[in-house]
């Protein structure tokens, strides 16, 4: 089963994003920001992360940048799921390596559609 | 969820029998709910006490506007870009780059038939602009057809939701064709240039359009009632140019007619155009070359093209 790491200060996010990347077939856990979330990558990284932009600690924008210097850490497809709509930020995050960029707010159908462009689903 | 609905069954059948009238479609036995939000909105923005006003005043009146705009309401596809992954694949993999290697330059024309909202047609000409070089020195118009309705005028505005916006179009094609728009997003100005949307009844007899180099028809074969099937496809075939294509959608075809068309085995849904080809008459006595003569059977349509090239 692929893997998904979800991302996101607000538990109320991480719970419904991860009830819904469940149903798409994904075993999935979560972190509360960038660093928890890196620290997890360093032990294993999983097929798929969702993760938010702004985030006390370490921000999904630092996260990513991480995500990429680690042995294999070009293997994870990223998602970033964000209020965050001014296109010179999605430009930002598309060149730091992200796949595909979800603004919120979101639903089940944009998750899913999201998934199957950058090839998940 | 039939048990929430507040409509009569006989204003349900009703409508059932005027969409089948009018569009061919079959709206089926599961389609009251959408039957009542969708026209409950239209019933509010035209000024009605209530949906069962409307369909009143319809039926009381005929009033063919009306009817129109009922029909469109009840047949609008829910769609979204890129919706038909094969058809575009098609298109891209198969119709643009044949097209190009046939004709070298020049002006060809696309029609995205039923175009809903127009997702489908903006999609063809994000797909023609992604493709820039590799079409180079082809000038390629897009047409969008359907019935006048509020998703006609949508598409025609160019400008999408929030959630149209997620809904399968990938977010560098956001980022290359979109721009803000306060709370949505609108379509660039270099995409609209490429496209034209045009109202018109999809069953009637399609001659006020020009033809076409590649028609794209998805998603609503299934609907169509046996006769109105036939009768949209027969004209569809009019449209279309010798060795032009009609891509249809994901596990779509045309049975067991073939309305002129050849199926194109590297593309599931994808047919094309066959030649037009008079056989010479044989007579037994005389002695006659082997070989075949065509012949354009529009010529006048032939002579407005020419310029064209």
């Amino acid at each position: 089963m692929k893997t998904c790491l979800i991302v996101d200060d607000s538990r109320m996010i991480r719970r419904v994003a991860g009830r819904i990347v469940k149903d798409l077939g994904f075993e999935t856990d979560d972190a509360e920001n960038g660093q928890e979330a890196l620290d997890k990558c360093r032990i294993e990284l999983p097929d798929a992360v969702l993760v938010d932009w702004k985030m006390p600690v370490m921000d999904g924008f630092a996260f990513l940048k991480e995500l990429r210097k680690l042995p294999n850490g070009d293997k994870p497809t990223v998602v970033f799921c964000t209020s965050e709509r001014d296109i010179n930020h999605i430009v930002d995050a598309l060149s730091a390596g992200a796949n595909e960029y979800i603004m919120k707010p979101f639903d089940s159908d944009i998750i899913e559609s999201k998934f199957a462009l950058a090839g998940l689903v | 969820m039939a048990g929430a609905l507040t409509l009569d069954a006989s204003y349900y059948e009703a409508l059932k029998r005027l969409t089948l009238e009018l569009a061919g479609v079959n709206l089926g036995t599961n389609h009251a709910f959408l039957v009542e939000t969708r026209l409950a909105r239209l019933a509010r923005e035209e000024g009605y006490v209530s949906l069962e006003a409307m369909i009143d005043e319809l039926f009381k009146t005929g009033k063919t506007r009306l009817a129109v705009q009922i029909v469109s309401a009840l047949t609008e596809r829910d769609t979204h870009f890129f919706k038909d992954r094969t058809a575009f694949h098609n298109l891209r993999k198969h119709v643009l780059p044949d097209l190009h290697h046939k004709r070298g330059g020049g002006r060809i024309r696309l029609l995205s038939f039923g175009c809903a909202s127009g997702q489908e047609t903006y999609g063809m000409a994000m797909t023609v602009a992604k493709m820039g070089d590799e079409l180079d020195g082809l000038k390629v118009d897009i047409v969008g057809v359907d019935y006048p309705s509020q998703a006609l005028e949508r598409a025609r505005a160019g400008r999408y939701t929030h959630f149209d916006v997620q809904r399968g179009l990938p977010i560098q094609d956001l980022v290359d064709f979109f721009e803000p728009d306060g709370a949505d997003w609108a379509v660039k100005q270099e995409i609209r240039d490429a496209v034209e949307f045009r109202d018109i009844h999809l069953l009637s007899k399609l001659d006020t359009l020009e033809d076409f180099h590649a028609v794209m028809f998805c998603g609503s074969l299934p609907h169509y009632s046996a006769p109105a099937r036939v009768r949209v496809l027969r004209g569809l075939s009019g449209l279309v140019r010798e060795h032009g294509y009609l891509i249809l959608g994901e596990g779509e075809n045309l049975a067991q007619m073939n309305y002129g068309f050849d199926r194109v085995l590297e593309g599931p849904g994808l047919y094309q155009k066959r030649e037009v080809i008079i056989e010479p008459e044989i007579d037994p006595d005389a002695k006659v070359p082997t070989g075949r003569t065509t012949f354009d059977k529009s010529p006048s349509r032939k002579r407005k093209l020419a310029g064209s090239r």
